[in-house]
């Protein structure tokens, strides 16, 4: 193993300038999965570019509707523990919670979660349950993009080289919304998910409405339960849940490896699609 | 060009050191300042024995670049004790069996300080949720629930 | 680690075994492919960069048909690359068939893949998902080449 070249650029656009001058460059957040992959000798990269002391990136604000904006270089652990996260979406500090051991969430970011896209990884698939939107930053814009469209494959993000996550943001919530993060592990607390389930939904009196549902860890990336989705989508309540989680079967791609055959999975993707359900009744 | 200077405090004491830029903060504390206490015992972050205090958080030395402790404060085992007297916590893990072999206890000791330092007097909730993930093949972790318990008491 | 594909193509047999027993034109189907060149009569060597996420393997082989049957329109081929960035190998045995089909014809590509060394620290789920996207972009790649 050899050294590469390192930066600490101050601001955004200092990242961006050293992007355009090495296209080839890595850049890093909390450095956690970075670490991982230069030992085991998967990656050779010639130059790194570390966001660590880009100005105003790790910052957590909300707006007046109660939504959020989380810098990409916001720690786990940060969000954990923000007053201003559990003022809006404590079921998102939940689910950050959820993420490996106590050291990682210390050091991992959440744009470093949206850019590594481990389809097994927690983060991601919650803020796909949310509807978060990525601010992507490309040479000459910021858009707001929904992070479905951003995790597109296995450890692949739709962003081209040169384009960095700022931050993510979550709208506020309704009244009536209702948000879960169920998280099956096999092994150990800390494990990978064998199978994870985010739900957002509209629930008045016993009654979801327009839930929004993806899973973790049984696909290329966060799998939408779009049949669990439209049998609930006339209003449902406990007892449509069974059949309507039966469904989510044909809505996962889940692959027989450690932590259980893809048929396993296919029904324990069931059995925590309604206990997601019922979380978010109760 | 593949090298960094970085300055940081380790158990109080400022450190310049110029680094190769692949290299992890487990490698500088062990190889480059000879602080052994910190074990690395998984290197994949999962086993807790190569825990520091960065800026009084636990962190997997193992998995944080060297490049990432410029500008930090870091507390290894060796900087728990103060002029030779242990810390009440260090006491409590002797006297209430915390340790066997001793492989994972820099890490448990960094872990709990931190624990302690949060939460004076934890519940054995508390106690689980913090240490969970400093994993020990000997104990079973009773002592060291145990230890815990007893340096909060004092 | 065995991968299994089957799909439906829509042009006659006779059309996609030809495609598919020329290898430097099958070739040019597989995403990443970067050159063939044959060796010698049933062998060529060639390259295929992959990329998942921030790894990139570049593995450079060769590809043997070790037996073909074009009456049944069946062969076996043998595959070994090394990664030349990474330290690594892959082996793999390729059996390919072809049978009439309802609108075409129907192919089956069943491949048993061995991989040694760094490529294997990525872990198994991630390279089966990525070997069947591979296969799968491959196999509509020769549809579309033999209907064409």
């Amino acid at each position: 193993m050899s050294g590469f070249a390192y930066h600490e650029p101050a601001t955004w656009s200092a990242a961006q300038d050293l992007l355009r001058a090495e296209p080839d460059a890595m850049v890093l957040a909390g450095g956690t999965a970075f670490t991982l992959l230069l030992r085991q000798g998967l990656i050779r990269p010639t130059t790194v570019i570390s966001l660590r002391r880009v100005s105003g990136a790790d910052g957590i604000l909300a707006d007046s509707h109660g939504g959020l904006w989380i810098g990409a270089m916001v720690t786990h652990t940060a969000v954990v523990r923000s007053p201003i996260v559990r003022a809006s979406w404590p079921e998102f500090a939940d689910a950050a919670a959820r993420v490996a051991t106590l050291r990682v969430r210390n050091q991992a970011t959440i744009g470093g979660s949206v850019a590594h896209a481990d389809p097994a990884s927690d983060v991601p698939v919650m803020l796909a349950a949310l509807d978060a939107q990525v601010i992507v930053r490309k040479p000459n814009a910021a858009p707001r993009v929904p992070i479905d469209e951003v995790l597109v494959d296995t450890f692949t993000t739709s962003l081209a080289p040169g384009e960095l996550i700022e931050s993510v943001q979550i709208a506020g919530r309704g009244p009536n919304t209702r948000a879960a993060y169920l998280k099956f592990t096999l092994r150990s607390v800390d494990d990978y998910a064998t199978v994870s389930v985010a739900a957002r939904a509209e629930v008045v009196d016993g009654t979801v409405r327009a839930p929004r549902i993806f899973l973790g860890a049984v696909g290329a990336r966060p799998m939408r339960a779009r049949s669990v989705e439209a049998a609930l989508a006339d209003g449902a309540r406990s007892r449509d849940f069974a059949d309507a989680a039966a469904l989510v079967r044909s809505d996962v791609d889940p692959i027989t490896d450690v932590r259980g055959s893809a048929e396993y999975k296919r029904e324990m993707a069931r059995v925590f699609t309604e206990r997601a359900l019922r979380a978010l009744v109760s | 060009m593949s090298e960094q200077v970085i300055h940081f405090t380790v158990n109080g004491a400022r450190q310049e050191r110029r680094v190769a830029t692949h290299r992890r903060l487990i490698d500088v504390l062990r190889d480059d300042l000879g602080l052994t206490g910190t074990k690395e015992g998984c290197s994949v972050g999962v086993c807790g024995a190569c825990s520091v205090l960065v800026d009084g958080e636990v962190i997997s030395s193992c998995l944080l670049p060297a490049t990432y402790a410029d500008g930090t404060s870091i507390t290894t085992v060796e900087g728990l004790a103060s002029d030779g007297e242990l810390t009440p916590l260090q006491d409590a893990f002797i006297t209430e069996g915390g340790f066997q072999c001793g492989i994972c206890t820099p890490g448990q000791l960094i872990t709990a300080s931190a624990l302690l330092a949060a939460h004076p007097r934890p519940s054995d909730e508390q106690i689980d949720e913090w240490m969970m993930s400093n994993l020990c093949r000997c104990t079973g972790y009773h002592g060291i629930r145990r230890a815990i318990h007893k340096a909060a008491a004092v | 680690m065995k991968l299994s594909h089957r799909a439906s193509v829509a042009a006659p047999a006779e059309r996609v075994w030809a495609v598919v027993m020329n290898v430097p034109t099958a070739a040019k189907c597989m995403p990443g492919v970067a050159a063939v060149d044959p060796l010698g009569p049933d062998r060529f060597k060639g390259s295929l960069l992959v990329q998942i996420g921030p790894v990139r393997l570049v593995l450079d082989g060769e590809v043997v048909i070790v037996s073909r049957d074009d009456a049944a329109r069946k062969a076996s081929l043998k595959a070994e690359a090394k990664d030349t960035r990474l330290g690594g190998t892959v082996r793999a045995t390729i059996d390919v068939a072809l049978s009439e089909g309802p609108s075409g014809c129907e192919m089956r590509i069943d491949g048993d893949v061995q991989i040694a060394g760094r490529i294997g620290e990525f872990g198994q789920p991630v390279i089966q998902r990525k070997s069947e996207q591979l296969l799968a972009q491959f196999a509509q790649c020769l549809g579309r080449t033999a209907a064409a």
